[in-house]
C-alpha cells in the first residue's frame, strides 16, 4: 500500500482515546510520514487529553503540549530554537483541534504564518470542543447540536455557517494549505509529506469525524467520514503558492440527507418537515463547495 | 508502573504500551473465513476465491496447487464448464460476474506447461478400488483415492481413456492434446488405466474378491429416442454417435441440410461439428433460448458460426424422401403455467405444423443409462452408496445436472464414501464438509479436518461486503478467433486463453469474499495500531491487548472476513 | 572590569542580555519596555547579537515562543510589563509546572484599569503564586548585574524554574547612570554554555506536558516549591561566585542597610529603597534608630533572613508598592506570615509609591515616625495605610 511506511509505529497503542477515534488513526498516519526527525505540539485538546496521562505516551517521538491558545507560538519559538541550533533538518509540525486552531489559538497561528516559520499546522476537526464535552465552536457546521448551542424549543442548533479556516490560512499568503479526511489515510499522508518538502509555513485541515460528539456508532467512522467527502461538505484540496493543484473528486454524489441521517447531532433536522427544509441550506452549502472547486 | 514523580510531569515517550486497553473491549474482532458463493456454486468444490488470490499475486503455482486439491482436470473444466460460480459470483451486482471459468483454464494450462505434478502418497496402503469407467467422475475418484492412499485400476470400455470428454466434445473446445496431458498426470500417480477393457454386471460379485470397493462410473451412452415415427429412417443419426464418428477421424456425409434436434451441450457440439463438416445446421429446440440447457456462451458461438436455432419447436414425424433426404413435419409449441417439476409446461399449437427438409437429421436430446445395468442396484444414495455394500455408483449414471464438474464433484464424493466404507468410518462423519447448501465438498476438508479454514455454512452475500473499495472494471474478454470462416475450417481451438496479463488483471476483479483480500484497511484504520502486519506478506493479526473492539475493521474489511463477537465477562 | 559607561537603563538590559548569548528572544512592545527590545533588535540587525529574535504577535505568543525554546534546549529571553505580564501570566505558571528555564524583564507599570503608564508592583507580584523566581532591582547597576545571575540561576540543575528580573518603569529603564560593564569573556566564565537536561531530541523522545491524576499532582506541584527552596541557598551561592567572578556586587536573597542596633526596621523593593537609604542616613543623623531590609529576591520569600533580622527589632514597618485588593499590601502579607508567631516586632503596611504615587525622602521619614509613635504607645495599624492618599478627591 504505502511502501515502506508500515513497520514502525510512531503513534504506540495503549491511549487513552475512545474506541473508534479517527485522531488517532489520522495520527498514526501523520507521524509515518513525519518519521522520526520530528517534533510535535498539541495544543490542548482531545488529542493531548488522551494521549498524555501521566506516565502513559503513546509519543515515540518528542512532543509538547503546552496550553491551549499557543501551539502555534510554542512551535515557532521551537523553530526559532533548531534555527539557533543549526538543526533545521528537525521538521516542526503542530497537531492540534478546531478548538485550537479555529477560536482561542488563532492570533498565534496568525503570528505563525505570517513570520514564516517552516512549521507544518495539522488541524484535526472534529467540529466542536469535544474534549470538554461536546461544545459549540466556530468550526461546528450549521444547525449541528452542540451542548451550548443546543437543540430545544427554540433553537435548531448552530445558526452561523462553519469558520472557513483554510482560507484564512490561504490570506495569509503561505505556500502550502490542504484539506484531507481521515477515511483518505493515504492522501493525508501524501500531503503531509508534500507539506514538509516545502519551506515555509502550511497548514492542513483533516476532517475527523467524531462518533461521540456526533452521535454514531464507532464502526462507522470512516463511513460518516467518506459521505463527508462525498456529500461535498467536507472537500479535499490542495493549494500551493496561491494555485489550486488538485482537488478530491467525487465519483458519485450524495444528497446531504444520506450523511446527516448517520448522526445523533443532526436528528431533529429529519424528524419534521420544517426540519427538512432546513436541510436545504446544508446542501446549498456542499453544492457551492462542489462548485467552487469543481469537485465532480 | 510504579508511581514516581518526575521533574516538570516529563515522561518517556513510547510508555503507554504499558496500559492495556484491550480490558475496555465489549466485543471482539475475529478474523472468520466464510464460504465464498462461487465455491458453493462450483460443483467441484474448488477455493476459488483463494485460486484467484494466488493468481493476483502471480504465485501460479501455488494457485495450481489449490485448484488440484479439489479438481484434477482444471485445464478440462476450464475449457467446457458451464461455471455455475459465475452465475453466482457477487460481482455480478456490481458489473460483471469474474470470468473464473478462463482463469481456471489459465491456471490449469500453467501446469501443464510446466509440467506440475501433485505429490502422491506411497504404495497402496489403504487397499485397491476398481472403477468402471474413465469419465470425468472416474477420473476424478481415481485421482481423489489415489491421494487418500488407495490403489486404483480403472476399467474403460473404449480405446482410449476420457469417456464423454474424449468422445463427447469436439476438439475445437477441448483439444485432444489437452485431455491427453490431464489423464497422463493421473497414470504418473500411479493410477492404472486399463483400455478396451469389458466389464459386465458378475464384476459386481467378482470384483469385490480381487478390489476393496468397486465405483461405476459408466455414465450414459444410450440415446433418448424421439418417440416419433420414421425416426428409424436412413439419415436419422445419434448425437454421441455422429460426435464419436468424428473424433474416430470417420467424418460421415451429412450433405448440406442438417437438422439438430435438441438444447444441450450435445446439441450444439454437433451442430459446430457440422459447420466444420461443411454443413449448415439447424438446430430445432422444443422449449426457449434461455431454457436450454447447453452452456450459454456455447449457444452464441454456435450462432456466431452460422447455426441457426428454431425455437419452441417439436417434431412430430420424419418421411423419407426419394432422391432428397427427409422432411420433418414439426409443430410449435407454447409455454403453460409450471408444472410439477419447477419448468413451465410444453403445450403443442394446434394447426401450426410445418415442415422443414434436410439431409441429415441428428438427434440429440439426451442420454439414458445402458439397459445392461438397469436395476443392477435396488437403491443409491446422494453418496453414490448403492444397496450393494461395497458398490457404489456415480456421476451421469446416477446424478444430475449432467455435467462435468457435477461428475467430478460426485467422483470425489464417491471417494469419501469409499473411504468411510473401508475405514468403517461412522457415515455421519460425512456430513460437516459440505460447502455451503448446493452439495459441493472439500477433498483438503476431508484429508485434514483440522484444515477448515473458513465456515462452510455461512455464504457470504454482496450486501455483506463493502462495496466502497470496488471500482466498476469491465471483465475482461476471451480472446478468439474472430474470423468465421477461419474458425470452421478446422478443428482448432476458438478460445485462445487468457495471457499473464490479462489474468492478473481479470484476478484483481475478485472481492475475495469472505477470506482475506490482504487489502490492509483493517491495519490502516485501527486507531490503536492493533491490527499489525506481521510478516512481509501482509498477514495481520490483532493485538487483543490494546483492541478496544471499535469495529472499525469489521465495517471497512472488503470481504467481510471480521466478525465482532461479544466478550465473554 | 573598569569601564564606566553612561548608559540609560534599557540599553545595559540589552548588554547584559546580550552578553548572556541567549539562543531565541521574543518580543512584543509595550511601554516602558520598548527601549529594552528595541535595543537588542539592532544588535541583532547589525550583527553584533547571533539570537534568533521572534518579533511575536502577543505577549502571550512572546512568552509561548520563549517557552517552545525552552523546552528545545536553548537559552530565551523575552521582556514585558504591566498588561503584557498579565497576558504572559499563563506560560509563566506553564513554564514554572514543566520547569523550563527561562529569563523576563519583568518592568514595572501599573496595571489596567484605569490604564497609565505609572510605575508599581502589581503586575509582577501578581505573578508571585506561579513558581516564577523574582528579583527587584534598586539600580540600574543591579539590573545590568542581575540579569547575568538570572539566566545562570534559572539554568541551575537543582531549579529549572523561569525568573524574572523587576525594574521599575521609566524610573531605570529610561534614566541614565553610570555603569560598569563587565567583559564578555568574564561573563562567560560565570555563564557557561546551556545543557540542558532534557529537552525535546529526536534522539531521545520524551512527552512534554502530561496531565497529572490526584495521586501525583500534589507532589508535582510540591516538587516546584520545593525548587524554589533549594534556590534560596543557590541564590547566595552564585551572588557569591557572582562577586569573586566579576568583583560586582554578591548580595544575595537581601540587602541589609543600617539594621545594627535598630529599633526600626523598613522592608521595601526595587528602585525607592535608592530614597530610602539616603531618608535613613539623615534619620540616623538625627538619631532615629532605624535601618532597611531591601528584598533583592521576592520569590522564593527569604523569610529565614528576615526572621534573623527581625526578630528582635520594636518594629518592622513595610512600604508596598503593590496592594492586594480587599487586603492588604503583599509584601507586608508575607512578612507579617513570616513574624507571625512573635509578640514583638510589631509590624506596620505602608502603601507607598503605588500607582506611581512619588516617594521622597519626607515619605520615608513621615512613615518612620508614625511607626515610632504607633510602637510606643503600642498601637498596632489594622490592615494597610494608604501613604498620601488625596481622601478629599474621593
Amino acid at each position: 500500500m504505502i511502501a515502506g511506511s508500515e513497520g514502525q509505529e510512531l503513534f504506540a497503542p495503549g491511549h487513552r482515546a475512545c474506541p473508534g477515534c479517527s485522531e488517532a488513526t489520522a495520527t498514526r498516519w501523520i507521524l509515518k510520514a513525519t518519521g522520526t526527525n520530528v517534533i510535535i505540539v498539541s495544543p490542548t485538546g482531545c488529542l493531548e487529553t488522551f494521549t498524555s496521562p501521566y506516565m502513559f505516551s503513546p509519543w515515540r517521538v518528542p512532543w509538547i503540549h503546552p496550553l491551549f491558545e499557543n501551539g502555534a507560538a510554542v512551535a515557532s519559538g521551537i523553530e526559532a530554537a533548531l534555527r539557533y541550533k543549526r538543526r533545521e533538518d528537525i521538521k516542526v509540525v503542530v497537531i492540534g483541534g478546531d478548538g485550537a486552531t479555529f477560536d482561542i489559538g488563532l492570533g498565534a497561528l496568525s503570528g505563525m504564518f505570517e513570520r514564516g516559520h517552516p512549521i507544518l499546522y495539522i488541524c484535526y476537526d472534529n467540529e466542536a470542543y469535544m474534549n470538554t464535552g461536546i461544545q459549540r465552536c466556530s468550526s461546528t457546521p450549521l444547525l449541528a447540536s452542540t451542548t451550548t448551542q443546543p437543540v430545544g424549543r427554540l433553537s435548531w442548533g448552530k445558526d452561523r455557517p462553519k469558520k472557513n479556516m483554510p482560507a484564512i490560512a490561504i490570506a495569509h499568503d503561505i505556500d502550502y494549505v490542504a484539506t484531507a479526511s481521515v477515511s483518505y489515510p493515504k492522501d493525508l499522508y501524501n500531503k503531509v509529506k508534500k507539506a514538509l518538502s516545502i519551506k515555509g509555513p502550511s497548514y492542513i485541515q483533516v476532517h475527523t469525524p467524531c462518533c461521540t460528539g456526533w452521535g454514531f456508532p464507532p464502526e462507522k467512522t470512516v463511513e460518516v467520514g467518506r459521505l463527508a467527502v462525498n456529500t461535498g461538505l467536507a472537500p479535499l484540496f490542495e493549494m500551493e503558492a496561491g494555485e489550486i493543484i488538485s482537488v478530491g473528486k467525487i465519483k458519485e454524489k450524495v444528497p446531504v440527507e444520506d450523511y446527516l441521517v448517520l448522526q445523533g447531532r443532526f436528528k431533529h433536522l429529519l424528524q419534521s418537515q420544517e426540519g427538512r427544509r432546513e436541510v436545504a441550506k446544508i446542501q446549498q452549502i456542499a453544492d457551492r463547495n462542489i462548485e467552487r472547486l469543481g469537485l465532480l | 508502573m510504579e508511581l514516581r514523580t518526575s521533574i516538570g510531569a516529563i515522561v518517556e515517550g513510547g510508555t503507554s504500551v504499558n496500559y492495556k486497553t484491550g480490558s475496555w473491549r465489549e466485543f471482539r474482532p475475529f478474523f472468520v473465513a466464510r464460504l465464498a458463493p462461487c465455491r458453493e456454486a462450483c460443483p467441484a468444490g474448488i477455493d476459488i476465491a483463494h485460486f484467484l488470490w494466488e493468481v493476483k499475486q502471480k504465485r501460479y503455482d501455488q494457485a495450481w496447487k489449490v485448484i488440484m486439491k479439489e479438481n484434477p482436470l482444471p485445464s478440462v473444466c476450464g475449457r467446457v464448464c458451464g461455471h455455475p460460480c459465475e452465475q453466482a459470483c457477487n460481482r455480478n451486482e456490481l458489473d460483471e460476474p469474474l470470468a473464473i471459468c478462463s482463469l481456471e483454464r489459465f491456471v490449469g494450462d500453467y501446469g501443464q506447461k510446466n509440467s506440475m505434478s501433485v505429490p502422491t502418497p506411497k504404495g497402496q496402503t489403504m487397499g485397491m478400488v476398481a472403477i468402471v469407467g474413465s469419465g470425468p467422475a472416474g477420473l476424478s475418484c481415481a485421482y481423489h483415492l489415489r491421494l487418500l492412499g488407495y490403489g486404483v485400476k480403472v476399467f474403460e470400455r473404449a480405446t482410449l481413456a476420457g469417456g464423454m470428454l474424449r468422445w463427447g466434445i469436439p476438439d475445437y473446445r477441448l483439444p485432444r492434446t489437452i485431455l491427453d496431458k490431464e489423464i497422463e498426470r493421473l497414470q504418473d500417480m500411479g493410477i492404472e488405466i486399463q483400455t478396451n477393457a469389458s466389464i459386465g454386471r458378475e464384476f459386481l460379485t467378482e470384483g469385490l474378491k480381487e478390489f476393496n470397493a468397486i465405483f461405476l462410473a459408466l455414465g450414459v451412452s444410450k440415446d433418448l429416442s424421439l418417440g416419433i415415427p420414421g425416426e428409424g429412417s436412413p439419415g436419422v443419426i445419434s448425437g454421441l454417435d455422429f460426435l464419436r464418428q468424428t473424433k474416430e477421424g470417420k467424418n460421415p456425409r451429412l450433405g448440406n441440410r442438417v437438422t439438430v434436434i435438441g438444447g444441450g451441450n450435445t446439441a450444439i457440439d454437433v451442430a459446430r461439428t457440422a459447420l466444420r463438416l461443411g454443413s449448415k445446421p439447424s438446430i430445432l429446440y422444443r422449449r426457449t433460448r434461455s431454457e436450454m440447457p447447453a452452456v450459454a456462451e456455447e449457444v452464441d458461438e454456435a450462432l456466431k458460426e452460422g447455426a441457426s436455432i428454431e425455437f419452441l419447436t417439436s417434431p412430430i414425424a420424419i418421411t423419407r424422401r426419394e432422391r432428397n433426404g427427409m422432411r420433418m413435419e414439426c409443430v410449435r409449441n407454447r409455454l403453460d403455467k409450471i408444472g410439477p417439476d419447477g419448468r413451465r409446461t410444453l403445450i403443442s399449437i394446434s394447426d401450426s405444423n410445418f415442415s422443414i427438409d434436410s439431409d441429415t437429421t441428428i438427434v440429440a436430446i439426451g442420454e439414458t443409462i445402458d439397459p445392461e445395468w438397469k436395476e443392477a442396484w435396488a437403491t443409491v444414495d446422494e453418496w453414490g452408496i448403492t444397496s450393494i455394500p461395497g458398490v457404489f455408483a456415480g456421476g451421469d449414471l446416477t446424478g444430475s445436472p449432467r455435467t462435468v464438474s457435477h461428475a467430478i464433484g460426485s467422483g470425489k464424493k464417491v471417494a469419501m464414501a469409499i473411504d468411510t466404507f473401508a475405514r468403517k468410518l461412522d457415515k455421519g462423519f460425512t456430513r460437516p464438509i459440505l460447502l455451503g447448501s448446493l452439495g459441493s465438498l472439500s477433498m483438503a476438508q476431508w484429508m485434514d479436518p483440522s484444515s477448515v479454514t473458513h465456515r462452510n455454512n455461512e455464504v457470504v452475500k454482496y450486501k455483506d461486503l463493502n462495496h466502497y473499495y470496488f471500482e466498476p472494471m469491465s471483465r475482461q474478454r476471451m480472446p478468439q478467433v474472430s474470423n468465421r470462416a477461419m474458425r470452421i475450417n478446422s478443428f482448432e481451438e476458438v478460445n485462445l486463453g487468457f495471457s499473464k496479463e490479462v489474468a492478473i488483471q481479470e484476478a484483481e476483479r475478485c472481492f475475495q469474499c469472505g477470506i482475506c483480500s490482504y487489502c490492509e484497511n483493517c491495519y490502516i484504520f485501527c486507531p490503536d495500531s492493533a491490527a499489525k502486519i506481521v510478516d512481509q506478506h501482509k498477514v495481520v493479526e490483532i493485538d487483543y491487548e490494546f483492541c478496544k473492539g471499535c469495529g472499525i475493521c469489521a465495517y471497512e474489511c472488503p470481504s467481510h472476513f471480521i466478525e465482532m463477537v461479544r466478550e465473554e465477562k | 572590569m573598569k569601564k564606566m559607561e553612561i548608559l540609560e537603563g534599557s540599553m545595559a538590559v540589552a548588554l547584559a542580555v546580550k552578553a548572556c548569548r541567549p539562543g531565541v528572544i521574543s518580543a512584543y512592545p509595550i511601554s516602558p519596555q520598548t527601549h529594552i527590545v528595541e535595543t537588542l533588535a539592532k544588535m541583532v540587525a547589525d550583527g553584533e547579537l547571533n539570537s534568533e529574535y521572534v518579533l511575536s504577535d502577543s505577549e502571550f505568543s512572546a512568552a509561548s515562543i520563549i517557552y517552545g525554546a525552552s523546552a528545545a534546549g536553548v537559552r530565551s529571553y523575552t521582556a514585558s510589563s504591566s498588561q503584557g505580564l498579565l497576558l504572559m501570566t499563563e506560560v509563566i505558571y506553564n513554564a514554572a509546572g514543566t520547569r523550563l528555564p527561562m529569563v523576563l524583564t519583568g518592568v514595572n507599570r501599573a496595571i489596567s484599569a484605569p490604564i497609565s503608564i505609572q510605575v508599581d508592583h502589581q503586575d509582577t507580584l501578581s505573578l508571585r503564586d506561579s513558581g516564577l523566581i523574582q528579583f527587584y532591582v534598586e539600580s540600574v547597576q543591579e539590573a545590568y548585574d542581575m540579569h547575568i545571575q538570572a539566566f545562570r540561576i534559572a539554568e541551575e540543575d537543582d531549579i529549572l524554574l523561569p525568573v524574572m528580573v523587576c525594574m521599575d518603569g521609566w524610573v531605570l529603564t529610561h534614566s541614565y547612570e553610570p555603569i560598569e560593564l563587565i567583559d564578555q569573556e568574564v561573563v562567560d566564565a560565570f555563564l557557561p554554555p546551556y545543557h540542558p537536561v532534557r529537552y525535546l531530541d529526536p534522539e531521545h523522545p520524551l512527552t512534554f506536558g502530561s496531565y497529572a491524576e490526584d495521586n501525583i499532582l500534589m507532589e508535582l506541584k510540591y516538587m516546584i516549591h520545593a525548587a524554589m527552596n533549594r534556590a534560596k541557598e543557590k541564590i547566595n551561592i552564585i551572588s557569591s561566585d557572582f562577586h569573586r567572578i566579576t568583583g560586582h556586587s554578591g548580595a544575595g536573597l537581601i540587602e541589609t542597610y543600617q539594621t545594627e542596633e535598630a529599633d526600626i526596621i523598613l522592608v521595601a523593593m526595587g528602585s525607592m529603597v535608592g530614597t530610602i537609604k539616603e531618608a535613613i542616613d539623615a534619620m540616623r543623623t538625627d538619631g532615629i534608630p532605624v535601618g532597611l531590609i531591601k528584598i533583592r529576591c521576592y520569590r522564593p520569600f527569604p523569610a529565614e533572613a528576615i526572621l534573623s533580622h527581625c526578630q528582635n527589632v520594636q518594629a518592622v514597618a513595610v512600604l508596598d508598592r503593590g496592594f492586594s485588593m480587599g487586603c492588604e499590601g503583599p509584601l507586608s502579607l508575607d512578612v507579617k506570615a513570616t513574624l507571625s508567631n512573635l509578640e514583638k516586632p510589631l509590624i506596620f503596611s505602608y502603601i507607598a509609591g503605588f500607582a506611581g504615587r512619588e516617594v521622597t525622602t519626607e515619605t520615608i521619614r513621615k512613615i518612620t515616625i508614625k511607626t515610632m509613635k504607633a510602637t510606643e504607645s503600642n498601637q498596632p495599624l489594622r490592615g494597610s495605610e494608604w501613604v498620601d492618599l488625596n481622601i478629599s478627591i474621593l
